[in-house]
């Protein structure tokens, strides 16, 4: 019984990781260098998950994160040529690369992972007073 | 103590329950008042570890430590509910002993 609440707060854990990585995008969407202060337009980050059987209970199995991962989609040009960070020769002379981050998408996963996050919230709150009425049993 | 020769045939219908009562009747029973207080002790020291547990995992996170709340509040409930079933144990088990000491002999 107190198995299935593990299995909910893997869940949880899941879907707050995703729920970080969208706050991630949405802080970034205007970064133009990385982290080593290249100008590499930040690239948005996707959580990927994957059963994790560690915490399964008869046919029933917990999620882990697999891997986040980069999405390697072309930066968004805009053309800017006074930026500094504006691209000195080539087919995009004069732009800038922006993330290519889309704010709606990423309102729209942010989203889904609360609710994911509610449903998972719900089902513990069942599994919780299955235990409580279980007890009842023996009172 | 032997099962008394004169109450078993009416215990018959009930055999499978007569077997077991006849096999807990037989067990030596000073190994099993000390296998029964080591399940007890057993259970009392894992319901201990889980609430020492769900209240490290709370001092940690009410000092800023780096834990996911939800892990934190499912340790808490983890350590509630084993307790809660730990004390419905020992409530059933004070009520049988009540009752063993107040039959008339």
């Amino acid at each position: 019984m107190l198995r299935a609440l593990d299995i909910s707060t893997s869940a949880l854990v899941a879907q707050r990781t995703r729920l970080n990585a969208v706050s991630g995008n949405i802080a970034n969407i205007s970064s133009l260098k990385d982290e080593n202060g290249e100008a590499n337009p930040y690239q948005a980050r996707q959580v990927v998950f994957q059963t994790d059987d560690s915490l399964s209970v008869s046919g029933a199995s917990g999620v882990q994160v697999a891997e986040i991962k980069k999405s390697d989609s072309d930066p968004l040009y805009r053309y800017q040529p006074n930026h500094p960070l504006a691209i000195k020769e080539g087919k995009w002379k004069g732009y800038v690369a922006y993330p290519n981050i889309d704010l709606t998408t990423q309102m729209v996963d942010a989203l889904e992972s609360t609710r994911a996050y509610e449903a998972n919230v719900g089902v513990m709150e069942i599994t919780k007073n299955l235990s409580r009425e279980t007890l009842t049993i023996l009172a | 103590m032997k099962p008394i020769a004169g109450i078993q045939p009416p215990l018959r219908p009930m055999s499978p329950l007569a077997d077991l009562a006849g096999n807990s009747a037989r067990v030596d029973t000073s190994s099993g008042i000390d296998a029964f207080a080591n399940v007890l002790a057993k259970q009392v020291q894992d319901v201990n570890t889980m609430q020492v547990d769900a209240n490290d995992m709370v001092h940690s996170m009410l000092t800023g430590g780096d834990v996911n709340e939800a892990e934190v509040l499912t340790a808490v409930q983890k350590a509630d509910l084993a307790f809660r079933m730990l004390l419905q144990v020992r409530n059933k088990l004070i009520e049988a002993y009540r009752e063993v000491q107040q039959i008339q002999i």
